[in-house]
């Protein structure tokens, strides 16, 4: 078990490299094969996963450039475990339905490349490795949505390229700037996130490196304003591409956020949480009204994760033990549900090659499968009680609710246009009569598609109903973090704005 | 009357050794003139190995160097800076002279003199290196500098004389610059040797400041017509673009390795005595350098050119290590330089394998438009144009990111903060021209009647490129190593 973590992330790069010797016409059932491997290698972690420890488990360190203090070195908490599985699963169930024909090999290698930079992000814990990881993972989307994508594609892989890049080479010089502040306080250069735990920093120096920082991790989520490449990105990419961007890609975001600014730079955290609930809030409210003005199916998907992913903002700058926690649960949730839709998006524009809204009408009474399963993740991506969605998102608002009330109302309002724009959506798309002679011969789901999205329906509901096998491992690793929070705040007030924030009302 | 006292030396006191190196290719290059007069019908590689064997004995000679000695009444210093610089300059001109072995016939190679004149040229540069007086400095430059126009002339092709003219002119009107900086130091300071200059100038803490700073301006000029600093850049793309790209290649790497090394001897007296002055000029200079040639590079519509404007905007990288001064710095530069090395080695040799000698197609050899859809034509080709167009960009974890993570690191120890993000949004601007040939290879579709490329590849240019390949793909694990080598070499002289 020792390799384990470094076994999940070379493994799908590796059998990518062997895929290149699989003839096109059986590289669909390798690209299966292995990203199953895969996703069992990931369960095989979670079983040997100890869910009531919540520090890094698996770890593993090799020394690279000793000299300056870069290492190889992985490990996995509580807060990494489900992305990664999340990460394994959403891969697999994306070349499950995959229903692309052109360049198939080629497609499903840069797929499995890609695997590898994800899963490495997400268990990478030397700011380096991290770096690598991420920066490793524009490569394969930037060939997926370039080669693959609608018409508009090479702009927008540059755009998606470019604007990454800038943000996390800013983010790069904050990385460099922060082994420096180890060596001087230690006399070694080091880049593990483990030793960097141990200094408390003054404010000053957390405040400039938060902002560096943030200018890597809020181009990925992508908080508002730094969220114009993501329409053009989903809008062009193809349909597993769209999978995998909102399902992982734009996680990494929030989890160097979680992983990075909140215990490296707590006191600039809660300096922060006003400005940066006051982001996600616009792009909470904001792009809800753009996805509502949208007349392409995939367009009101993908503004609608801008609008998700500043809910898990809102959750994680609570601060508090519920609203990260809180919002990694609705990580991994709305990476389950955004890529149920973009699949199921994906599913009509293969049949009818249109995405638009106004192109479909009484598709319900054609596709009755197909319709029902859109209406549970549908109801999981508004937050409806006992579906995964609401989990993640009742949490990240209670969350902060303690820190602010007036603004979790407002967040709390923009969930209702939420569910406006969605089921305007969906009537639009499902209900009244068939406006298009063409749809009348559209065939319902057929098994490869019912493959790929009924464990995806399955997970909505199971963890929807009973969500502690999740929330329980990340909670302890949550609090872990909160507590090495309090410790290394560098002033009295952030201790004790922190400590208020996770009491519990009886306590005061 | 005053009789001239003989002169009475002894030869140990000359410390033959020192010029051995130098000596070695030498030799070479007179053999090989001298079986040319025996047999004219000799083919071209035999030229290249006799070339590729002296200059392994060159390197042996070299690597039995283990610390500062000096030579030749004190004119040769043979240091740690002078021992790494000539080994990276002689392994690369290896690597390059490989490139000769192309399959297409191309007049220069049928000379012999060529190779005798490359071998002339690295000479000049183990000169160049190793030396701190600046009249050998000036004579090893003249050396190779006079060799290498005539090696870009040999290329017959019009625009080949107008780069060798070009070149020529630009580094007639440098080498005077370098005369009258060493004039100027010589008056003021009663030397031209850098270490006396140094030590005479702190101990009169820099009298006749401006006379000092006109010789410094000079001295910039000088070195930034070699090193292609911004405003002395403006032969670089057509001299890169008249020569082969194999020689383009070695243009961007090698000359200018022998230019850091004299600019990091000389600048240092400045930058140690921490004179504001230089140190302003200097800042200027390198950011002008960084920036400018990026943004002309945005606009470029052959790939050669484009390499050209960026290995410029590579030098101002490099050129930020000297500005630092600090030991991380100089390790940076010469690390930084390395991964320079294999990488644009790659792209260059790839060019190069991809010259089609008569191709009407396109307007230039390497236009965008010719790489399109090369991924489905030969996708191997398309790998490893991709690689190593990624590695010029910095995207980790391949070759140039590392150096350009410890360089960057090195300005951040450093202080200059301002400096780093001036470098980031720099590496920023040249991702997006990278990616405008790998957009060419990757994404779009193929250009009906397109040839096939590879037309110049043989077995040897394409083993030298599957390992520089190689070496991109897994640099990481050759940078601690070479950090151990680079730091021991860097520190035993003192930088």
């Amino acid at each position: 078990m020792e390799y384990i973590l470094s076994i999940l992330i070379f493994f799908p790069a590796f059998a990518g490299f062997i895929g290149f010797l699989v003839k096109e016409d059986s590289i669909k059932a390798y690209g299966i094969i292995v990203t199953a491997l895969q996703f069992i290698l990931s369960l095989i972690l979670w079983i040997n996963f100890d869910v009531n420890e919540a520090l890094m488990q698996f770890t593993q360190v090799i020394p690279l450039i000793s000299t300056y203090g870069i290492n190889y070195s992985v490990g996995v908490d509580g807060i990494s475990l489900f992305l990664v599985i999340m990460t394994t699963f959403m891969t697999m169930i994306s070349i499950i339905g995959l229903s692309e024909k052109r360049d198939l090999k080629n497609l499903i290698i840069t797929i499995l490349f890609l695997e590898m930079t994800m899963v490495g992000v997400f268990l990478a814990l030397d700011a380096i490795i991290f770096y690598a990881f991420w920066e490793l993972s524009l490569v394969p989307m930037l060939y997926i949505i370039g080669a693959w994508g609608g018409k508009l594609r090479i702009y927008a892989s540059i755009k998606f390229f470019l604007y990454t890049f800038l943000g996390s080479l800013i983010m790069l010089v904050g990385m460099l700037y922060l082994g420096y502040v180890y060596y001087l306080t230690t006399g070694v250069y080091s880049f593990s996130l483990e030793d960097w735990n141990m200094m408390i920093l003054p404010f000053d120096m957390q405040f400039w490196l938060f902002i560096a920082f943030f200018c890597g991790f809020a181009v990925k989520v992508p908080m508002f304003p730094f969220h114009t490449w993501l329409p053009y990105a989903h809008g062009q990419a193809p349909t597993i591409g769209s999978v995998i961007l909102a399902a992982v890609l734009l996680k990494m975001g929030t989890y160097g956020f979680v992983r990075f600014s909140l215990p490296l730079f707590p006191d600039a955290s809660v300096y922060f949480t006003i400005p940066m609930a006051i982001l996600a809030l616009i792009a909470i409210v904001y792009t809800a009204m753009v996805a509502y003005a949208q007349e392409d199916m995939k367009q009101v998907i993908a503004y609608s994760s801008v609008s998700h992913m500043g809910v898990i903002i809102l959750g994680i700058f609570a601060l508090n033990v519920e609203g990260i926690g809180g919002s990694i649960f609705l990580m991994i949730s709305h990476g389950i549900v955004s890529g149920a839709l973009f699949m199921l998006v994906g599913v009509v524009y293969d049949r009818t090659h249109t995405k638009l809204i106004k192109d479909y009408g009484g598709i319900a009474s054609i596709m009755p499968k197909y319709a029902t399963i859109f209406a549970i993740m549908l109801m999981a991506s508004i937050g409806l009680p006992l579906t995964i969605g609401f989990v993640g998102e009742f949490l990240s608002l209670l969350g902060f609710f303690k820190v602010s009330a007036t603004l979790t109302l407002i967040a709390g309002l923009t969930i209702i246009f939420g569910a406006v724009y969605m089921l305007t959506m969906y009537k639009k798309v499902f209900f009244g009569e068939v406006r298009n002679e063409k749809n009348k011969e559209l065939k319902d789901l057929n098994k490869r598609e019912l493959s790929a999205l009924i464990p995806l329906v399955a997970l909505v509901i199971i963890l929807g109903v009973y969500p502690k096998p999740i929330l329980t491992p990340v909670e302890n690793s949550v609090s872990a973090l909160v507590d090495l929070m309090k410790i290394k705040a560098a002033e009295d007030n952030t201790r004790l704005e922190i400590i208020d924030r996770n009491s519990i009302e009886g306590d005061k | 009357m005053n009789e001239i006292t003989p002169i009475d030396i002894e030869f140990a006191s000359l410390n033959f050794t020192t010029i051995v190196p130098m000596l070695i290719a030498i030799v070479g290059a007179l053999l090989i003139l001298c079986i040319d007069l025996v047999n004219k019908k000799l083919d071209k590689s035999l030229y290249v190995m006799i070339t590729v064997l002296f200059l392994l004995i060159d390197l042996g000679a070299l690597a039995s160097f283990s610390s500062d000695v000096r030579g030749f009444f004190d004119l040769l210093l043979v240091d740690g800076i002078a021992i790494l610089s000539q080994g990276i300059i002689v392994i690369a001109s290896i690597f390059f002279v490989l490139t000769a072995m192309g399959k297409l016939r191309f007049q220069e190679y049928r000379y012999p003199e060529y190779f005798a004149l490359y071998l002339f040229m690295i000479a000049g540069f183990q000169f160049m290196v190793s030396s701190d007086s600046l009249i050998l400095i000036l004579v090893g430059l003249e050396t190779a500098s006079m060799a290498l126009y005539t090696i870009i002339a040999m290329h017959n092709r019009l625009n080949a004389l107008e780069a060798a003219i070009k070149y020529f002119t630009m580094g007639a009107l440098s080498t005077a610059f370098f005369a009258f900086g060493s004039l100027i130091f010589y008056a003021v300071t009663g030397t031209v040797e850098l270490g006396k200059i140094s030590e005479v100038l702190v101990a009169s803490s820099f009298e006749n400041y401006p006379l000092v700073l006109l010789g410094v301006i000079f001295m910039l000029g000088a070195l930034g017509f070699k090193l292609s600093l911004v405003p002395y850049h403006t032969w670089v793309a057509d001299v890169y673009e008249g020569s082969t790209a194999a020689l383009a290649g070695f243009l961007s790497i090698v000359p200018k390795l022998a230019g850091f090394v004299v600019a990091l001897r000389f600048f240092e007296i400045f930058i140690a005595a921490s004179d504001p002055f230089v140190e302003i000029i200097l800042y200027i200079t390198v950011v002008l350098t960084i920036t400018i040639p990026n943004i002309i590079a945005l606009l470029q519509k052959d790939i050669s050119r484009m390499l050209a404007y960026s290995s410029i905007s590579n030098a101002g990288f490099a050129m930020t290590a000297i500005l630092i001064g600090t030991t991380q710095a100089t390790q940076a530069l010469f690390l930084y330089w390395l991964m320079f090395l294999i990488t644009n080695l790659g792209a260059f040799s790839m060019l190069w394998i991809n010259r089609s000698k008569n191709s009407t197609n396109f307007s230039s050899d390497h236009t965008l438009e010719k790489y399109s859809g090369l991924i489905k034509r030969e996708p191997f080709t398309a790998l490893m144009m991709g690689l190593f167009l990624f590695s010029l960009a910095g995207i980790p974890p391949f070759a140039l990111f590392w150096g350009k993570l410890y360089l960057i690191g090195s300005a951040v120890n450093a202080g200059y903060i301002i400096l780093a993000l001036i470098m980031v949004i720099n590496s920023a601007i040249a991702g997006y021209y990278y990616l405008k040939p790998i957009v060419h290879i990757f994404l779009k579709e193929p250009e009906p009647n397109s040839e096939k490329l590879l037309e110049n590849a043989t077995v040897s240019i394409k083993g030298i490129i599957g390992f520089c390949g190689i070496l991109v793909i897994f640099s990481i694990l050759l940078i601690e190593p070479l950090l151990d080598i680079i730091s021991y070499y860097v520190q035993i002289s003192g930088y």
